[in-house]
């Protein structure tokens, strides 16, 4: 087995341009999330009268809103939160999903069949609508928004895992394991699921996108997030009615949202293709 | 005079290593000069990787587009070509060469029926042919190729046929157009013994009676010597000799020959008297599949194996033989517990197969496939300290993680492998290594039943006959007994104290492996020897 070093990875970068850039888009984000919870050049939250609505300078680089927050400091913190939604919700979602589609997928039966049309239904409900029903069953709020976010994404992880189980348990390296006493639950977390790494991944990091953008929306309907905690949906919401007078508003939230999805789904197909 | 002429041909491909940075190829066939003469059938032998099928894939100039011929010519009925155009060397395959392929089901376009599929040739080389006059060829071709009720065949599709039926109707539409050479790329591995038998002869049939030349690539040398007057040897991408069949397989010349005709190893052995394992008129059903049964609709069990009877004595080595779909598999598997609806008694160690199975005595397999056998995304240390730790709790012994791997280091120094496998993938091992960490795997739970299904059909025959060994010579230093479930007559002659012949579920004849051979009873059992001998 070849080591993972340093100029090994440089060559894999190399060979796939597309993880390398994913990656690299993630991890400034990364940085610069981590940095947002710590540091921001400004307060997130203080408004500033004397500074309302300004262009970008020197000083706000992406100017400031209506209240005189800089945006860059809120982007910055926003980007924080909703990153962490995002990781959140498909924990949630995948660790369910996963461990509900492989069992299905490895015992299969009456059990199989009824659960999955169970996903079925929840695939079949356009997820918005799905996520603003529990929204308002649970009321707003972050964890809310993760919770309702996180069973909307159980049915794709489901589907993806209990596909790659089928397809690797009649396997012989399956079969062996079971002729040698193998528990069905080492066999399939540690058998089977290693080699679905690559599809589960790749799920991940759609699954990501789209918590991204739920969240977003959700916030931008004002079902997520609650003021004053920045996030990007909400920020994209409020900027709405200075598009005109102060499109730095809007326009800075929404490249980010953009680039982290571009990150992700860089990184994905990269990965899908390696 | 000669119809095909190669002189000095090399080939490469990239370097498939793409980390490296470096862009090196790959020679794959260096200097190889060959000659086919009209009329003649000449065999190509050699193992995968041999280069075997891409020396025959750049005479009808197929390769993949990154092959490089780096040298040489070819040289068809005196033109070059390797200096023909596109176009020119579309009118010459089909009308000059044909070839047909090893899987017949992956050759033919399962959404077209038969008669357009064999009629492809004509159409295109004879676009001025009536449709009456080449529905007469087609039907002419498919009884010439032994087929029966051509007419139907020809509104048929593929998935309608089977395998020997496909394999014929590719033959057909290879000789549509009376081509004067006709590749045959392991025509007959994917196909059961009987039928490989019969599309032999039917090879050997049409070149008596065209005349056409066939160049014959195989891996398996009683193929070779029932169809091939010529033989050529390759190895590593060269070729390592050429003569006469009967003169180079009986008396090879060269090194690489030799181990290639080696006979199988003979078992040494005597088996004891004690009964380890007996069947006793066992019904095996299967379960229907689960896109047939439903929620609501139960579906039937379906009987598979009918009445079968047998036993397995201490040391012996039972071989089980019949061609695909005879239930020598399922058999194997109801044995292992991968499978439990059966009716019937069997016993095992003197007490019911299921309580055994519960027992770390149960007994093991060895599966056909090596490839398949071992989780792809795990080392090989990993995946036999998982079997050894599972076998100790079975046993409800404790070890610590350093005698373990004490224990199968020494596992694999046991099936003569070294120890650096211990941190490798299964990607980066041969076939042959493969096997053996499989075998390894099995005996690792120190089995007194170990139980082969096909374990070398899957491998070369150099590497077979020195896995066969390693077999027997395990089963002599641990007194196993092993049932071997195989479709290879040959080995099983010379490995197998006992022989049971399975026919669609039925087992049709019990005996000693020399009587079975010598004095058959069944009809079956009489054309699979037929199928098999030289």
């Amino acid at each position: 087995m070849k080591k993972w070093t340093l100029s090994r990875i440089w060559e894999y970068c190399k060979v796939h341009p597309k993880v390398f850039a994913g990656a690299l888009i993630l991890f400034v984000f990364l940085i610069l999330s981590l940095l947002g919870q710590v540091w921001t050049p400004f307060s997130v939250t203080k408004m500033d009268p004397l500074s309302v609505s300004q262009s970008p300078s020197l000083l706000h680089i992406f100017g400031t809103d209506n209240f005189g927050r800089d945006v860059f400091s809120r982007v910055i913190n926003g980007c924080g939160i909703t990153v962490l939604v995002a990781l959140l919700t498909n924990l949630v979602g995948g660790g369910i999903g996963i461990l509900v589609g492989s069992l299905t997928g490895y015992f299969g039966g009456s059990f199989d069949q009824i659960l999955m049309r169970i996903n079925d239904m929840l695939l079949s409900f356009p997820s918005v609508l799905l996520a603003l029903l529990l929204i308002s069953f649970l009321g707003p709020g972050t964890l809310n928004v993760v919770l309702a976010l996180g069973i909307l994404f159980i049915p794709s992880y489901a589907r993806i895992a209990r596909g790659e189980v089928i397809r690797f348990k009649d396997r012989d390296f399956v079969r062996s394991a079971r002729l040698q006493g193998v528990s069905p639950l080492r066999i399939i977390f540690l058998h089977i699921l290693p080699n679905a790494r690559i599809s589960l991944f790749t799920a991940a990091a759609i699954g990501f996108n789209n918590a991204v953008l739920a969240e977003a929306s959700m916030s931008y309907l004002g079902l997520g997030l609650q003021p004053p905690t920045p996030s990007l949906g909400r920020m994209l919401f409020e900027a709405q009615s200075y598009l005109l007078n102060c499109p730095w508003y809007a326009l800075f939230p929404g490249i980010t949202i953009i680039l982290m999805i571009l990150g992700a789904a860089l990184l994905s197909e990269g990965l899908k293709e390696s | 005079m000669n119809l095909v002429e190669v002189n000095h041909l090399s080939v490469s491909f990239p370097d498939d290593d793409p980390y490296d940075g470096i862009e090196e190829r790959d020679t794959i066939i260096r200097d190889v000069s060959l000659s086919i003469q009209k009329g003649e059938v000449l065999g190509l032998v050699g193992e995968s990787g041999s280069g075997k099928s891409m020396s025959a894939l750049s005479i009808i100039r197929l390769l993949k587009q990154t092959a490089r011929i780096d040298g040489g010519e070819i040289l068809f009925d005196g033109k070059n070509l390797l200096s023909l155009s596109e176009k020119e060397l579309c009118d010459l395959r089909g009308l000059g060469i044909s070839m047909i392929f090893q899987e017949p089901m992956t050759s033919l376009d399962p959404v077209m029926k038969i008669e357009p599929q064999v009629a492809e040739a004509l159409r295109l080389h004879f676009p001025h042919m009536s449709e009456a006059e080449i529905h007469q060829r087609v039907i002419k071709v498919l009884q010439d190729v032994g087929l029966p009720d051509p007419q139907a065949i020809c509104m048929q599709y593929p998935h309608e046929l089977s395998g020997g039926m496909r394999q014929r109707v590719m033959i057909a539409s290879a000789l549509i157009t009376e081509p004067k050479l006709l590749i045959a790329d392991e025509p007959t591995t994917a196909l059961d013994v009987l039928i490989q038998a019969q599309i032999l002869d039917l090879l050997k049939e049409i070149h008596e009676k065209t005349g056409i030349s066939i160049l014959f690539i195989s891996h398996d040398l009683n193929v070779i010597r029932r169809l091939c007057s010529r033989v050529i040897v390759m190895y590593h991408g060269k070729i390592v000799e050429e003569g006469e069949t009967l003169r180079v397989l009986d008396h090879p010349r060269d090194e690489y020959t030799k181990t290639l005709v080696a006979h199988t190893p003979r078992v040494q052995t005597r088996p004891k008297d004690r009964v380890l394992l007996s069947m006793d008129k066992v019904t095996i059903y299967y379960p229907p599949r689960s896109f047939e049964s439903s929620l609501f609709k139960k579906m039937p069990l379906e009987p598979y194996v009918f009445d079968a009877s047998l036993t397995l004595r201490e040391n012996e080595i039972l071989g089980i033989v019949g061609g695909s779909g005879s239930g020598k598999s399922t058999i194997g598997k109801v044995l292992t517990g991968l499978l439990g609806t059966y009716d019937g008694n069997i016993q095992v160690f003197g007490s019911d197969l299921k309580e055994v199975l519960k027992t770390p005595e149960r007994p093991q397999m060895i599966f056909q496939d090596p490839g398949s056998a071992l989780n792809p995304s795990r080392t090989i240390g990993w995946t036999l300290m998982e079997t050894l730790r599972s076998g100790l709790k079975a046993r409800r012994k404790n070890e610590t993680e350093k005698e373990m791997k004490e224990q199968i280091l020494s596992m694999l120094r046991e099936v003569d492998l070294s120890e650096e496998i211990y941190d490798r993938y299964p990607r980066e091992l041969s076939g042959g290594q493969r096997q053996r960490v499989c075998i390894g795997q099995a005996l690792l739970y120190d089995p007194e039943i170990l139980i082969a299904d096909e374990p070398v059909s899957a491998l070369d025959v150099t590497v077979s006959s020195q896995v066969l060994r390693l077999l027997l010579s395990l089963q002599e230093k641990r007194g196993m007994s092993i049932i071997f479930i195989s479709h290879d007559m040959s080995i099983v002659r010379s490995i197998c104290h006992r022989l049971l012949v399975l026919e669609k579920g039925r087992i049709v004849e019990e005996g000693d492996t020399e009587t079975v051979f010598t004095h058959p009873q069944h009809p079956y059992t009489r054309q699979l020897i037929a199928a098999s001998m030289l």
